[in-house]
């Protein structure tokens, strides 16, 4: 609307404005202009003054300025203003069209129709309008773009069948094989969806220094409407067998506010959870919070689904599908006690049944007197508490118990801070009358690692600290899967609430920056309260501390049923947790755990010894299997960027699960292996977030000095092309002296002192 | 901690008429009123002098790690009621004095336990029992339980207490006290450890089961005595586990290792005897907290 009233006002698009410079070409210099003006102007100027009448000083002024101005009109149009603009030559220079033929582009929403008919009608066809202004003005090449990006013959061949946009590879191609015509400017025709990972402002740098405008067209509407969409999973990629998981679901919608939808988790046809979902406002996503437990051991494929709902724009979006390795191991935490405790037997009890998890107990009953419990081998931790990094480093989890700092050695207490940052392992510290300050560890190098102070703020300092703690679940705390004694979140404040009171020698009350506090004592609000677990991440590993004494009595409190399974769930969660996500010597990694066929997926590995110190000059050999066929082996190479790191690629040729298993080997000694897996299968990304992208097409459009189009604007694209691409190019001039604006300016001065003069009785 | 209370009212009034057969360093009720003492409320009614010692615990004193419970149930015969026959009831018999002297060498032998130093009785009905995960019971051939008796201790087992049973012999004891668990424990099998068993090496390496005899038969077995208080008695072993296999009660059938304990000051009571009692102490107490 305001682009035509413009144009009509003043003869050309308000592009052509800002585009052209402004000038005059009269044949007389300025100074006879303005001398003709003053010619005029004077006498005027006296004949008002001179000729008073029944008038005013104010009316002269006013119908002098009025006079004036009709006259700098007629004198403006004298001197003969011209828009100088610069337009390509006709038929000298190409023109890129990049066509989307992604999925995306099946999605009908251009008023009922798939977004690709707008190809169909503006690029096929001799009738097609767009198409022949744009080839009477350019040579055309179009392309195909989705996965790749490839020379298209005719537009009919489009198939829209691929799973990816990448438009940034895209437009990175299309420019070097049009590197060496005259070319005015890319044209691209997508949705602007760009799952392709990579940062689009690095592809859009070749065009902005070749100076090469991208003209985009968006196809689709912005926000589809109805539709729900389960956006994203938060899910662990590897956990242990029989582990709880709390995982968030990221619901996003339209059209369906304050519905209440059910979310399902399906392992293999196999309903393990669901929860009912309530939608909050129009385009505000939901996380919604679902648990259930990782029972069965393997490559998991989980299907978190929300059943089609009446109406919906798109439904293969409703779906997401993530891989989950359920590592059926047997991993090994050290609990090192320095006195007898119940905390041993109850926590041994707590965490017997766990396949998984095999606590190994080194309790020193008296000096010098330790005693082992379930130890491997008899040698193991024979000379007690271990004193290489070797022997300390095979545990993936160690427990620090009620033993005072000085029993360590300097070199044990910094190897157990390495045991968090180098090897990545999870450290957890218990309270008790010789562990944190009272265990005199401030300034050690456990302090260090610890995320929490040993600033006492809680004594009133009349005697040794003692504190009776009923243990509350923090706002973190509520959806960490540590704590979960419940299904749900009342459920877990309830469960929680009802445990009895333990307590603690231990006044820990702050946390240090980025640490987190999952469990504290309840109490009124501001005032400092006894943590009771908190966490943080260090190095490569973790730090946990529980500074209580007595959580068994979370199992022999006469409150609490014999048949009560929250002692043993607490210590079963809070151990694997403890060691989830502890790396082993050898791990293997993917840079995606789901690709399709033809796909590269690169490979990674990292390689350290028993002591956890990286290997580069290993042998390292990766073995993929895939569905059908024996595994086919392939060398790693040390990337040489970073220690201990090798990489492969391979590109799979069938769909189904590929195992990739990576051996190390150092002059004919074993490192170790790792594994994980890929799964290869048709992606439904383009599904997700289908929306058009308006803010990213707008975003390429003005970076390159392009414009972004719709397809109800698109039409002024071939000569926007003419007026503002690159290429070869020439100057014209366009006149300005006729535009309708300036001689409706000049009526209507004159206009309005014939009415004033009428309106003042002057006439 | 409040809860606590109910315990040394029962046992106080108990006190009142026993006070003349127990070891002087016990504390009268009066003594042990509140305010008077630190310890807390449930361990005052045999509760300690105020000794130096006692006021200088290495932290607060409101809760130990270990206490030595020994369990005053409800007797009869020598031990009738809750009250008192020859020589006080059952439940008391070489109390306190095995109880502190047995923890004056605890504080020796366990020397990184955070151990109560004094005797700790405990009733099976008290809400707290199971503060107490360790219980000793003796003389158990006199038990006889009441309901209230059985169901805490039935439930602290089951919750993974750990009872330790000393000083009964013969046949008729046995009897009883088999009977008394039957009502506890109902279709859980007493069974026979063997001498490989844990609870014989997590601390010290006990190799022979002995027959600990009371302190005269201990002085008799130097000249060639009998060290059993019934005929032919040989001392045996026993235990109840749990479903999932734990070892939740410890029988010490045919001996007396409370009296080994008590008498471990008397010159003429046999080393060997004494010896073997304190290491069988020490390897339940570490066994019970670790296992």
């Amino acid at each position: 609307m305001f682009e035509s009233l413009f144009e009509f006002l003043f003869k050309y698009r308000l592009l052509l404005f800002q585009e052209g410079d402004f000038s005059f070409t009269s044949p007389w210099p300025w100074a006879i202009g303005l001398i003709v003006a003053a010619a005029f102007a004077v006498p005027s100027a006296l004949t008002y003054t001179a000729a008073r009448g029944d008038s005013t000083a104010a009316d002269r002024g006013i119908m002098g300025g009025l006079r004036l101005g009709a006259l700098s009109i007629v004198v403006f149009c004298l001197l003969q203003p011209t828009l100088i603009i610069t337009s390509v030559v006709p038929q000298r220079n190409f023109v890129g069209i990049l066509i989307d033929d992604s999925r995306s582009m099946t999605i009908a929403d251009q008023d009922g129709r798939q977004r690709s008919e707008f190809v169909t009608r503006n690029f096929t066809g001799e009738e097609s309008e767009l198409l022949n202004q744009l080839a009477e003005r350019f040579t055309l090449r179009f392309f195909r773009f989705s996965n790749s990006t490839q020379r298209l013959g005719d537009v009919s061949e489009l198939e829209y069948r691929g799973s990816r946009t990448e438009i940034g590879p895209a437009l990175v191609r299309a420019q070097e094989e049009l590197a060496g015509v005259p070319l005015s400017g890319l044209i691209l025709i997508t949705d602007g969806a760009d799952n392709s990972g990579e940062a689009l402002a690095e592809s859009l740098l070749p065009l902005q220094a070749a100076s090469t405008p991208v003209y985009t067209i968006g196809l689709g509407e912005e926000a589809l409407s109805p539709d729900i969409q389960v956006s994203r999973v938060e899910i662990p990629r590897s956990v242990l067998a029989g582990a709880s998981l709390v995982v968030d679901v990221i619901i996003a919608q339209r059209g369906f506010r304050g519905r209440t939808v059910q979310l399902v988790v399906e392992d293999e046809g196999r309903i393990i959870a669901s929860q009912d979902v309530e939608l909050k406002r129009d385009g505000e996503p939901v996380v919604a919070r679902v648990r259930f437990a990782a029972d069965e051991a393997g490559p998991r494929l989980l299907q978190f689904r929300i059943p089609l709902q009446p109406g919906e724009r798109v439904g293969r979006n409703n779906m997401r599908e993530v891989l989950l390795n359920v590592r059926d191991e047997r991993e090994k935490i050290l609990y090192f006690e320095g006195e007898p405790r119940w905390e041993v037997k109850f926590l041994r009890r707590a965490v017997a049944e766990d396949e998984n998890l095999q606590v190994v107990i080194l309790q020193r009953t008296a000096e010098n007197k330790f005693l082992r419990l379930d130890v491997d081998t008899p040698e193991e931790l024979a000379a007690g508490f271990p004193r290489t990094r070797e022997e300390l480093f095979a545990y993936r989890g160690l427990v620090l118990g009620s033993v005072e700092a000085s029993f360590f050695t300097h070199d044990q207490l910094n190897m157990i801070a390495d045991f968090v940052s180098e090897r990545g392992g999870g450290l957890l510290l218990l309270g008790g009358r010789k562990a944190f300050r009272e265990g005199g560890y401030e300034g050690t190098p456990i302090a260090q690692v610890m995320p929490v102070f040993m600033d006492d703020e809680l004594s009133d300092g009349s005697g040794p600290y003692f504190a009776e703690v009923d243990v509350r679940p923090t706002r973190s705390g509520l959806t960490h899967p540590a704590i979960q004694l419940g299904q749900n979140e009342n459920a877990l404040e309830e469960a929680w609430e009802t445990l009895p009171s333990v307590t603690s020698l231990n006044p820990i009350s702050k946390l240090k920056p980025g640490a987190t506090a999952l469990l504290e004592a309840a109490g009124g609000p501001g005032s400092a309260r006894q943590i009771v677990l908190a966490h943080h991440r260090f190095g490569r590993g973790k730090v946990i501390v529980l500074p209580i004494q007595d959580s068994w009595f979370w199992q022999m409190s006469a409150d609490v049923s014999v048949d009560d399974q929250r002692h043993e769930t607490f210590w079963r969660q809070l151990l694997r947790w403890l060691i989830d996500g502890v790396p082993d010597g050898v791990v293997a990694e993917t840079d995606r755990e789901r690709v399709e066929v033809g796909e590269s997926v690169e490979l990674r590995a990292t390689v350290s010894d028993s002591a956890f110190m990286e290997v580069n000059n290993g042998l390292v050999s990766v073995f993929i299997e895939g569905p059908s066929g024996p595994p086919i082996e392939q060398r790693m190479e040390w990337t040489v960027d970073e220690d201990g790191v090798y990489d492969a690629a391979f590109v799979p040729s069938e769909p189904g699960l590929y195992e990739i298993r990576v051996e190390a080997t150092r002059a004919a000694d074993s490192l170790g292996t790792g594994s994980t897996f890929v799964y290869v299968t048709e992606s439904d990304e383009e599904y997700f977030d289908a929306g058009m992208r308006r803010t990213t097409l707008e975003r390429i459009a003005d970076e390159t000095g392009g414009r972004f189009y719709t397809p109800e604007t698109v039409s002024n694209l071939p000569e926007d092309i003419s007026l503002t691409g690159a290429g070869v190019t020439l100057t014209e001039e366009r006149d300005l002296w006729d535009m309708p604006f300036l001689l409706l300016l000049l009526l209507s001065l004159v206009g309005s002192e014939w009415l004033y003069r009428r309106a003042r009785g002057l006439i | 901690m409040r809860a606590f209370a109910s315990l040394p009212v029962v046992l106080s009034l108990m006190l009142t008429s026993a006070s003349g057969h127990l070891d002087p360093l016990a504390r009268s009720a009066d003594e042990s009123a509140p305010g008077s003492n630190p310890l807390p409320e449930s361990t005052r009614f045999f509760g300690p002098p105020p000794t130096p010692a006692v006021q200088e615990l290495p932290h607060h004193p409101a809760f130990r790690e270990y206490y030595f419970s020994r369990v005053a149930y409800t007797g009869y015969g020598r031990g009738w009621g809750r009250g008192f026959g020859r020589g006080g009831p059952s439940w008391a018999t070489d109390y306190p004095k095995a109880d502190q002297i047995f923890l004056s060498f605890i504080d020796r032998l366990l020397s990184n336990l955070d151990a109560y130093e004094w005797q700790h009785p405990v009733l099976l009905d008290d809400p707290q029992l199971r503060r107490f995960p360790y219980l000793y019971a003796l003389e158990v051939g006199y038990m006889n339980l009441t309901p209230s008796e059985v169901e805490g201790l039935r439930g602290f087992l089951l919750a993974g207490g750990f009872l330790v049973i000393d000083d009964f012999w013969g046949p008729r004891e046995w009897a009883n006290f088999e009977y008394q668990m039957e009502q506890v424990l109902p279709g859980y099998p007493i069974v026979d450890l063997s001498q490989d068993h844990e609870i014989f090496s997590t601390f010290y390496e006990i190799t022979e089961l002995l027959q600990v005899p009371n302190r005269r038969n201990g002085w008799w077995s130097v000249n060639g005595g009998s060290t059993s208080e019934c005929y032919g008695c040989l001392p045996q072993i026993k235990g109840i586990y749990d479903e999932e296999g734990r070892l939740m009660v410890v029988i010490n059938f045919n001996t007396d290792l409370g009296d080994a304990w008590e008498w471990a000051d008397d010159p003429y009571y046999p080393l060997k005897f004494s010896t073997y009692a304190y290491e069988m102490g020490v390897n339940m107490i570490v066994y019970a907290m670790s296992h």
